[in-house]
């Protein structure tokens, strides 16, 4: 029990000088300061400017992600079914914004959600900053009567540029 | 009780078990500090701007103890960052368990694809735990550089 404070010291010092050098001279080294999104960071959601008041809530990476690990959530893929077999979120539904049917959109979102109660969380996304189909989908969600949706506008872009898990269909062409 | 904490091969055992478990553990995140990195940003703990040094020391850290215990060398301070890292580790496991997040813990690999769950690892911490409490008691310093 009686420590040796200065090898303590030691210890982290040679640690630190170790792994900054190993970190600069040798291949995968990352930036000593990272650029890592965390909750209390202030880092919020990415807003598109065509967002209005009244719209779901958007989220941040790092919510989506925590939803993700959880597995309660739904996530769906407002694009288009070519984009969705290259490109999505694991465990992703595909609902493309493009061919909702016309009119009563009920029998559609029943089968696809399979009857999901109507305060799911539901977190819709498409490619990111540049797409705004799931703002129009959880739209749609909304008005349908659904409680629990959420909008990813970083999406699928933002997922892979933090290097999360990205699920690719065998359809995918190349 | 004091008599088996002290006792010459038990703290063998502990010594050359524990560091070889920390050398192992220390290995397979240096090749790859990015996958660390991203291991300790699922937990939400962390300071995003704190991540990628942690990354970069803390596996060194575990690398130059589980030598240091191997040796018996800088002994001491070894015994010492080894119960710290285990009681971290055990924090950050047990606030994920507590928060429902089903995430791998990225002991033992550097990316969260691991398969190893958070409860399996927290029981896995407290046996290692075990040992190196044992290491912090015990008063034999037998076949170490130290001694």
């Amino acid at each position: 029990m009686n420590y040796n404070f200065r090898q303590i010291i030691w210890l982290l010092v040679f640690a630190a000088i170790f792994g900054i050098v190993r970190n600069k001279l040798f291949s995968g080294g990352v930036e000593l300061i990272g650029n890592w999104r965390d909750l209390s960071s202030g880092d919020g959601p990415i807003v598109p400017p065509s967002a209005e008041e009244g719209d779901p809530p958007f989220i941040a990476i790092d919510v989506a992600q925590m939803e993700h690990s959880l597995g309660k959530t739904i996530f769906i893929d407002a694009r288009d079914p070519e984009e969705f077999v290259c490109a999505t979120i694991p465990g992703s539904l595909n609902m493309p914004f493009e061919y909702l049917p016309e009119g009563d959109l009920k029998p559609y979102l029943d089968s696809v959600l399979g009857g999901a109660e109507k305060d799911l969380p539901l977190i819709v996304f498409c490619s990111g900053e540049e797409c705004d189909l799931s703002l129009h989908l959880a739209r749609n969600l909304q008005d349908e009567g659904y409680t629990g949706v959420m909008i990813f506008f970083g999406g699928a872009t933002e997922w892979e540029k933090f290097e999360l898990e990205i699920e690719r269909s065998a359809e995918c062409e190349e | 009780m004091r008599r088996i904490i002290d006792n010459d091969y038990l703290t063998l055992f502990s010594r050359l078990f524990i560091g070889g478990i920390f050398i192992y553990a220390a290995y397979t995140k240096i090749i790859d500090p990015a996958g660390f990195a991203k291991s300790i940003w699922f937990y939400h703990i962390v300071p995003g701007k704190l991540i990628n040094l942690m990354a970069i020391v803390i596996p060194w850290l575990e690398m130059l103890c589980g030598v240091g215990l191997i040796l018996g060398f800088f002994y001491k301070g070894s015994v010492f960052w080894v119960n710290m890292l285990l009681l971290v580790f055990m924090a950050a496991l047990s606030t994920a368990i507590a928060r429902g997040i089903s995430i791998d813990c990225g002991c033992f690999k550097a990316s969260a694809a691991s398969s190893d769950s958070a409860r399996e690892a927290l029981f896995r911490d407290i046996g290692f735990l075990v040992l190196s409490l044992q290491l912090l008691f015990s008063r034999c310093r037998k076949w170490m550089i130290d001694g």
